[in-house]
């Protein structure tokens, strides 16, 4: 192996890469894009259920619930309670009778009003209604005869929850490392439009070199980018080196990809055509992180879903190597064999 | 200009363009994108809280569930497939009942039910889960409220849900993409592979050309619009009316195509130009998302006049009289756009000799 060759084509590539406008601009651009979404998505998640009630005091057993997600707001007045709506400070308000626990007492069917904002969802506000109805219930202390064996299954993440902003990192790695592979196949492509694929082989270099310069190329920039991104949304606070590793090894997967896509196109518009396909179904795994239960198992068919879930246990549930050792694993294997199979089919191809 | 010529010049566009990328790409995207957004908003992006339950008898909670509007409501066949539901977050709460369970419940004898609750389901789910699964119970066992309650809605505005705020941009999507896209590349093909010189020198004049790309531009991006409206079951009370404003609309969108494949020498360049372009583009529908933002915003934006009056007519129910004068304008802006691009394309043919 002639290093020397190889750093060459490095250079060269990058060079050319930049030298693409659409692809250069796309990239910046898309860099920049991916952080600035990152801070404008909500850093936090409210999982309370903000109550205002119009009574005189709340009521012993809703303070007891105010652990459990609910929070109350005691109101003076109708007016109020409606102005507290409309400013979105509270989700729901109710309007107690004032001897609303005698009445309940004596056996007489009580009225409640549950005022909600005009914006607030048609199909929501049964939930609300019978929020109250069953709240009510266990103010007259009629309970039923069932007992729940209740089990949690999981991580009890109740005031804990991952915010959209984090549960959207494995997504923007997984787009970006593939733009950058998109890159890497209209660099070939082009080579190969242009005839000067043809005239490299003419040249002392062999075509090992030419391959692990191509792919030192396009991993390097997609890892720089993935890396910088993941940097700038403060991924890299928990295991660095972890989270450093399965994103190279993902640039690795997205370059064999590259090869691929680039040993079947003939052109520029063939490449985006392989290039949107493939980030659509390299996308998949990172919308069950999105979207949970969304797939079922069948997801870890998909190579990608060994960086999404590495990155998202890693960042989200600070996973040791321990913990997503087999993801790694997966993944070296999945690179390689995919790097393999690119540099086979693209060398058959242009020989 | 010989119709002949355009229509054999048509025929070879749809026959060679059908194949190409950007055009499966033009007629897929907006199908996809409209049946995942429509999913999308019907389960994940509802909010509502998610439910499974396992009926090992024949209890009527499953149908008393199913018919509250403020939960997704989901039947699994065993306790093992609930619980895995349950621990992929498929579902915020899983419920198993087992047999004889609704007769046990009215007779008010002790009984049993196995819960699984997702450790990273929301407090909020869970407590409107909780009241919501003991209140199927109570109507179950016959136990009436001691309350009754009375919704009442405070202040007054326009309320759009996320589909209809959504719908705009699906519809400037189908037709940007199909109308924009397809003739613009075509035209920036044929100058990449020369063969737009060996076009001209034949008896077909450049207008011809450009006519004929514009019609494939025009052809495409109706046709998937008008199936995205369907689809979206958003005809309106006026078809023949919203059929001819998505004609109009795709017509704009080609005349844009033909002007940016004009100006440009190669697919590289094309792209980083509508990238730039973009947000221009799609401005009007991004200002339809957020009601905030005031009507005469979009108003600015040239692309206002093809989006406004399709959703006029086809989500307000508007007649020719409420919006002709957008159509006015949209007619004006075909014929200029004509003009521009037709003097360009002539400089260009003319260069080219």
């Amino acid at each position: 192996m002639n290093w020397r060759i190889v750093w060459t084509l490095v250079r060269k590539d990058t060079k050319l890469f930049f030298r693409n406008r659409f692809f250069a601009f796309v990239s910046v651009l898309g860099l920049f894009a991916y952080i600035g979404i990152y801070y404008l998505l909500p850093g936090s998640v409210d999982e309370t259920i903000k109550i205002g009630l119009i009574a005189d005091q709340i009521p012993p057993l809703f303070e007891d619930l105010q652990e459990e997600g609910l929070e109350l707001m005691l109101l003076d007045s109708e007016a109020e309670l409606e102005q507290r709506l409309l400013n979105g400070d509270i989700t729901v308000g109710y309007g107690l009778p004032d001897d609303l626990m005698a009445g309940l007492l004596s056996g007489s069917k009580q009225q409640i009003k549950v005022y909600f904002s005009y914006d607030f969802p048609e199909e929501l506000k049964d939930a609300y209604i019978i929020l109250f109805r069953e709240l009510v219930f266990m103010m007259t202390g009629q309970e039923l005869n069932v007992q729940a064996d209740e089990v949690l299954l999981g991580q009890d993440m109740a005031g804990l929850q991952i915010p959209p902003r984090k549960r959207m990192l494995p997504l923007m790695a997984v787009f970006i490392l593939m733009i950058e592979t998109m890159g890497l196949s209209s660099l070939i492509s082009a080579e190969v439009e242009e005839g000067t694929l043809t005239a490299l082989f003419t040249t002392p270099m062999r075509a090992r070199e030419l391959f692990v310069g191509k792919g030192a190329a396009g991993a390097g920039m997609a890892f720089f980018q993935a890396v910088v991104m993941i940097a700038a949304t403060g991924g890299l606070r928990r295991e660095p080196v972890l989270i450093l590793t399965a994103l190279l090894l993902g640039s690795l997967l997205v370059t064999g990809m590259g090869f691929l896509m680039a040993s079947g196109s003939r052109d520029l518009m063939s490449v985006m055509g392989w290039g949107i396909l493939a980030i659509v179904v390299l996308a998949l795994p990172s919308f069950s992180v999105l979207f949970p239960g969304l797939f079922t198992g069948w997801i870890k068919a998909i190579p990608s879903y060994y960086l999404v879930d590495t990155v998202h246990k890693v960042i989200n549930f600070g996973a040791s190597w321990g913990e997503v050792g087999i993801n790694l694993l997966a993944l070296l294997g999945l690179s390689l064999a995919f790097l393999l199979l690119g540099i086979v089919t693209l060398q058959r191809r242009y020989r | 200009m010989n119709p002949r010529r355009v229509g054999s010049l048509f025929w070879k566009e749809l026959a060679h363009g059908s194949k190409t990328f950007m055009f499966i790409f033009a007629l897929l995207v907006p199908i996809v994108v409209t049946l995942v957004v429509r999913l999308l908003l019907g389960t994940i992006f509802s909010g509502k809280p998610r439910l499974g339950i396992t009926d090992l008898g024949e209890s009527q909670v499953l149908a008393l569930a199913r018919e509250i509007d403020s939960l997704v409501t989901r039947q699994f066949s065993s306790d093992s497939e609930l619980r895995l539901a349950v621990e992929s977050g498929a579902v915020d709460m899983g419920l198993v009942l087992p047999a004889g369970f609704d007769q046990q419940l009215r007779k008010n004898e002790p009984v049993e039910v196995n819960a699984y609750l997702w450790g990273e389901s929301l407090l909020k789910n869970r407590i409107i889960l909780g009241s919501t699964i003991v209140f199927l119970l109570r109507e179950v066992s016959g136990i009436e409220a001691p309350v009754e309650v009375v919704p009442i809605t405070v202040g007054a505005g326009q309320t759009l849900s996320w589909e209809e705020r959504l719908f705009p941009l699906l519809v400037m999507v189908t037709i940007v993409v199909g109308g924009t896209m397809v003739p613009a590349t075509s035209l920036v093909e044929e100058k990449q592979k020369r063969t737009m010189r060996a076009l001209i020198t034949t008896p077909a004049t450049v207008g011809e050309v450009y006519l004929a790309k514009g019609l494939t531009g025009i052809l495409l991006s109706t046709f998937v619009g008008v199936l995205v409206l369907l689809i979206n079951q958003a005809f309106g009370a006026r078809p023949s009316l919203l059929i001819l404003t998505v004609i109009l609309a795709a017509a704009f969108s080609a005349t844009l195509g033909l002007l940016l494949g004009t100006l440009t020498s190669d697919i590289n360049s094309l792209f980083t130009i509508i990238k730039g372009l973009g947000l221009l583009i799609y401005a009007p529908a991004i200002v339809y998302m957020f009601p905030q933002i005031p009507e005469w915003v979009s108003r600015i934006f040239p692309t206002y006049y093809l989006l406004a009056p399709i959703i006029k007519i086809s989500q307000g129910g508007a007649s020719l009289s409420d919006v002709w004068v957008e159509l006015a304008i949209l007619v004006a802006l075909i014929v200029l756009m004509v003009i521009i691009v037709g003097w360009l394309g002539g400089r260009q043919a003319q260069n080219a000799e």
